[in-house]
């Protein structure tokens, strides 16, 4: 068939406004996705180089060693960029002899390669972000420094041998904390001058980071040549290792995103399908007559196909354009809440909504469009002769699959995209059960109702089945949408509980035991919230089992695992009672009396290193062997900012050791000043600022959600063109009832009310169907997927059926208003 | 498609026998619920080029059922039906598609006119179908000829049912068919307007020297035909000059 003739039947078919909502369908699948993917993709940049912030870089690698020249070098070959820091404790003095304990980071060139140092001219002042380091010869304090050392900008100071001048204040730094190494107020020098200070010997407590900068796929090609899994003395890290809570929470935004996609895409696929369905019936007739004039079988499926390929163009086009239009929109919207600047977007957004078009045409409007084949001529004298309708298997068969080969492209995650399908198709066969009872149930009720209801329910009575195929589709929809908002509201909470306000922001360490009490009532003058105190060691794993660490590792250690090696000096303590907020996960926590000597692991590092309960571990403790039995393992919540501890030994064990102690505790940002008056009344002691951390933490968070509440609207948008494309689909069988209901002397009241009723009952019935299906789903993925705690929601049993009566009810009356008002001979003229 | 259009047209031509439609025991049986339904059966029917046929017969008597068969709308279940010299039974849908095209134009009693198409473009698609230039000209001089000159641009909803029904009649002379099949024609028409459509499609058929085989209930229809040809029962009665 020529192509002019398709262009001709195409125009003519969208002129008669048959193929408005097909169109329309497939332009918001196609915009949907690509709006999403756009913004999921350029906030996913921008967030994941706002989260590179916190490491001022791409990736680094660590090390207690100088860094290789070959790292740097093989890192330039690759076309990163490299950065060097080295940190380190160390007393610094003034020139009138007053002294206290700094965290020194010497800095190379290029530092930070991500985010911002903030300086300021004056202490306790508002810093301004600044591209500048301190010269050679330089060093920037932070403000706290001033008063307690006494000294003012452009005065001296010692590090070790060298002499220094303070030139700025240093408000902000984007690395600070994390590493235990970085004790106490910061100094920030040049690593130029490291050499004149003669601090780094031997046996110093020293951390080398070279810092990179640069593609995803340089990155990971480096980290694959470099083979640093298999060397204990450097670790590579990202964010995700580097920052649990930010990398937690990063993916399960990223997991909710693509989520809300996957089903924004389910969503449209239906309202496709929906709207070629009722295309196709609707053309029925139209290919009968065209069959009659001579119309090969094979002339009309070449029509159709092309009338979709033409159709599936326009709309991908349409679609791109809407989807970057609407994207376009919500960034300008957001500015002003998204302060950061969003990269361009990649080609990925715009393949993902073209191939999303082609598929939804292919998989959801074309199995009914290629049965228009098989209509029989003989229908345009005989109105009788039914068209078999189309092949189950071929329409539902085309559906799974082109959804399961978008949902998996999609998400790139076979076990989402399963537990989602598992998820949906469970619920429906569940909800098919439930909507035939309700029908049920709907007869019974009706045989005792007033005329309006009768009528109403005799319309879900009569046409039951599509009725039952209506309630799913308005079902899913609104189950798709309530599981949504269920595991937002999840999310949030669960973001909210792991930062919580008041959370201690101070970690203070090396507490001499004689000066607990004193410190403790100190802190409690002034903070609202003090952490457990908790005593402190440092010592390593030598062997496990008898058999040596190193060899252990190389045996056990699981190739997944990216957390701290076994032979690395950890931070070891001890308590008779477990942590409030650690979980235990298996054997039994060790009973008061026992005196034998136990240790207690946390779970993911015994499962990386291929320990279990029963396992003897042996220790170096200050030189000192000491061995003990893992006697149970535990989870612990990294997000909770308090202390935490890989290892946690019985409290006998430990006892022969000397130990300091260490707590946390929350301070206002105005009480800084506090922490000198600590540091003056106890100059041994170590503070560690992260309310840095936890306000940056707050702030990424703060995004996240936003980007997941922007989703879940457009998601609701789709939600929406379902239950308009299905309304559209049963128009035709309701117009024509309704008519001549009132040919016989209905009145438009009666019509308006029953139609009232029969959507109000639909939406109640789906609602009903949607909530059963949402609880079940989001119980699923909340503990298998999210990770999150189960949790059923008991107000959602009368908001879902109520939100489904009135939201069926509104789009429903929207939809077939004209139905009402039209004249009847108008309908039925219409219908002929 | 082109070789195989110049090979049924080769056999069209082919002087078979004066009759352009011919049947040889025609038999339509349809399963049901309650076992086999039989709709036809025995029909043998023979009709010449420029023959004017009404069949005629009650309600449920199959005659839509045959005219469906002689046209190659649909296939008997047992039997053997020529149409202009093309053995329908012996095609496949695709082929009989196209013997459709060629050879025969069709009215219905509902009109069957695409809503989406205006009265000019549902005229010109059978030369659409078949990728013929012209088509609109053609369409033009026929809804002239029905007196629908001026409504060209209209929709289908926006005509009577009588012009519906002229429309219609132009449609089915677009294609210049050798047989016009044409089912309760005036069925949805009120007597005045059902004469000027019987009127034109004499008119029609006589300048375009068509066969002309009709279903119909309407008496004065059946008498303007030649023959009359009566089912009853998914039997033929009778078949006798009007």
């Amino acid at each position: 068939m020529k192509a002019n003739f398709i262009l001709r039947l195409a125009w003519r078919d969208w002129r008669g406004g048959e193929l408005g909502l097909l169109i329309i369908a497939l332009m918001v699948a196609v915009g949907t996705v690509t709006s999403i993917s756009l913004f999921v993709d350029r906030l996913h940049q921008a967030l994941l180089k706002e989260s590179a912030n916190f490491l001022a870089a791409d990736r680094y690698i660590g090390s207690s060693e100088a860094i290789p020249d070959s790292f740097r070098e093989a890192a330039r070959a690759r076309g990163l960029d490299v950065a060097d820091t080295l940190s380190f404790p160390s007393m610094v003095f003034t020139l009138d002899d007053r002294n206290t304990l700094v965290s020194v980071k010497a800095v190379s060139t290029g530092y930070p390669l991500r985010g911002w140092l903030e300086i300021a001219d004056e202490p306790f002042s508002r810093g301004t972000p600044t591209s500048e380091l301190p010269a050679v010869g330089e060093v920037w304090l932070d403000a706290r420094l001033f008063p307690a050392l006494g000294v003012a900008v452009g005065d001296e100071v010692e590090v070790g041998l060298a002499r220094l001048t303070i030139t700025r204040v240093l408000t902000t730094e984007p690395d600070r904390g994390g590493s235990m190494y970085d004790l106490g107020p910061r100094l920030l020098m040049r690593i130029e001058d490291v050499p004149a200070t003669q601090v780094v010997q031997p046996g110093s407590r020293l951390s080398y980071r070279l810092l990179l900068r640069g593609d995803e796929a340089d990155l990971e090609a480096l980290k694959a040549s470099l083979k640093l899994e298999d060397d204990p003395n450097y670790w590579w890290r990202s964010i995700r290792e580097s920052s649990p809570t930010i990398g937690s929470a990063l993916d399960r935004a990223e997991s909710f995103l693509l989520l809300g996609g996957l089903l924004g895409v389910l969503l449209a696929g239906v309202a496709v399908a929906l709207s070629a369905h009722r295309y196709a019936r609707r053309h029925y007739d139209h290919v009968g007559v065209l069959k009659t004039l001579g119309a090969t079988p094979n002339q009309v499926l070449g029509a159709y196909l092309g009338l979709l390929a033409t159709v599936g163009c326009v709309a991908v086009l349409l679609g791109l354009l809407v989807g970057t239009g609407v994207h376009l929109a919500i960034v300008a919207l957001l500015k002003s809440i998204i302060p950061v600047a969003l990269p361009l977007p990649s080609a990925r957004p715009f393949l993902l909504g073209t191939l999303t078009g082609l598929i939804c045409a292919l998989a959801f409007a074309l199995p009914p469009l290629l049965h228009l084949r098989s209509v029989s001529p003989m229908r345009v004298i005989r109105r009788d002769v039914g068209t078999p309708p189309p092949s189950q298997i071929l329409s539902y068969g085309a559906a799974a699959v082109g959804s399961l080969g978008l949902l998996i492209w999609y998400s790139g995650s076979l076990m989402l995209t399963i537990w989602t399908l598992v998820g949906t198709l469970g619920a429906l066969l569940l909800s098919g059960v439930l909507a035939s009872l309700l029908l049920k149930g709907g007869r019974v009720v009706g045989m005792q109702a007033g005329s309006v209801l009768r009528l109403a329910l005799a319309g879900l009575q009569r046409r039951r089945k599509e009725n039952m195929a209506q309630i799913l589709i308005f079902g899913l929809a609104i189950m798709l949408l309530l599981i949504l908002v269920l595991l937002r509201t999840a999310l949030l909470a669960e973001w909210r509980s792991e930062v919580p306000e008041h959370a201690p922001n101070h970690f203070v360490l090396n507490i001499s035991p004689g000066d607990v009490e004193e410190m403790g009532a100190m802190i409690d003058a002034v903070s609202p919230e003090q952490g457990g105190l908790f005593p402190m060691i440092r010592g390593r794993v030598t062997a496990v089992n008898g058999i040596d660490a190193g060899t252990w590792e190389k045996s056990h250690r699981s190739e997944l695992g990216d957390g701290p090696g076994l032979r690395s000096g950890r931070n070891l303590t001890w308590t008779a009672q477990m942590p409030a907020d650690n979980t235990l996960v298996a054997g039994q926590w060790w009973q008061p009396g026992d005196e034998r000597a136990m240790v207690s692991l946390e779970d993911d590092y015994a499962r990386d290193l291929g320990l279990s309960i029963g396992d003897q571990l042996t220790f170096d403790i200050g030189g000192e062997r000491l061995d003990v039995e893992v006697t149970n393992l535990r989870r612990l919540s990294w997000e909770s900012m308090r202390p935490n501890f890989f290892i946690i030994f019985s409290p006998g064990a430990l006892e022969q050791f000397p130990a300091t102690y260490m707590t946390s505790f929350y301070l206002e940002p105005d009480q800084k000043q506090f922490l000198n008056d600590l540091l003056s009344r106890f100059p041994t002691v170590t503070v560690i600022e992260v309310d840095a951390i936890i306000a940056q933490i707050q702030s990424i968070i703060a995004r996240v959600t936003q980007a997941v509440e922007l989703v879940l609207g457009l998601v609701l948008a789709s939600g929406c063109l379902v239950l308009v494309a299905s309304i559209h689909a049963s128009r035709d069988a309701r117009m024509s009832e309704h008519a001549l209901i009132r040919t016989l002397g209905g009145t438009r009241r009666l019509i308006a009310g029953s139609l009232a009723a029969e959507f109000a009952a639909l939406g109640l019935f789906a609602g009903i169907v949607a909530v059963v299906g949402a609880e079940l789903t989001v119980l699923f993925l909340q503990t298998r997927v999210f990770g999150l705690g189960a949790s059923l929601h008991p107000w959602l049993w009368l908001v879902g059926p109520a939100a489904g009566a009135l939201l069926i009810l509104v789009v429903g009356i929207l939809g077939t208003r004209q139905l009402v008002s039209a004249p009847p001979i108008t309908v039925l003229r219409g219908l002929n | 498609m082109t070789t195989l259009t110049v090979a049924v047209s080769e056999e069209v031509f082919q002087p078979m026998s004066s009759s352009v439609i011919e049947t040889r025991d025609v038999a339509k049986i349809v399963p049901t619920a309650e076992g086999e339904l039989v709709i036809l059966e025995g029909i043998d029917l023979e009709i010449n080029a420029g023959e004017t046929v009404a069949i005629v017969g009650a309600s449920g008597s199959g005659k839509t059922t045959l005219l469906g068969i002689l046209a190659g709308l649909d296939v008997p279940t047992t039997g053997r039906v020529w149409l202009c010299g093309s053995e329908l039974t012996a095609l496949d849908e695709e082929e009989r598609a196209r013997v459709r095209g060629e050879q025969i134009g069709f009215v219905f009693q509902t009109f069957q006119l695409l809503g989406s198409l205006t009265a000019l473009e549902n005229v010109m698609l059978p030369a659409e179908l078949r990728g013929e230039p012209g088509a609109e000209q053609a369409a033009r001089i026929l809804l002239e000829k029905v007196g629908l000159g001026e409504r060209l641009d209209h929709y289908p909803r926006q005509l009577s049912g009588g012009e519906q029904q002229r429309v219609a009649i132009a449609r089915a002379f677009a294609s210049r068919p050798n047989v016009l099949f044409a089912d309760e024609p005036t069925g949805n028409l009120d007597t005045r307007t059902g004469a000027r459509i019987i009127d034109l499609l004499f008119e029609l058929n006589d300048e375009f020297d068509t066969t002309l085989v009709l279903v119909t209930h309407d008496e004065r229809l059946a008498g303007r035909c030649q023959r009359i040809v009566e089912i009853s029962g998914g039997r033929l009665m009778s078949s006798a000059a009007a």
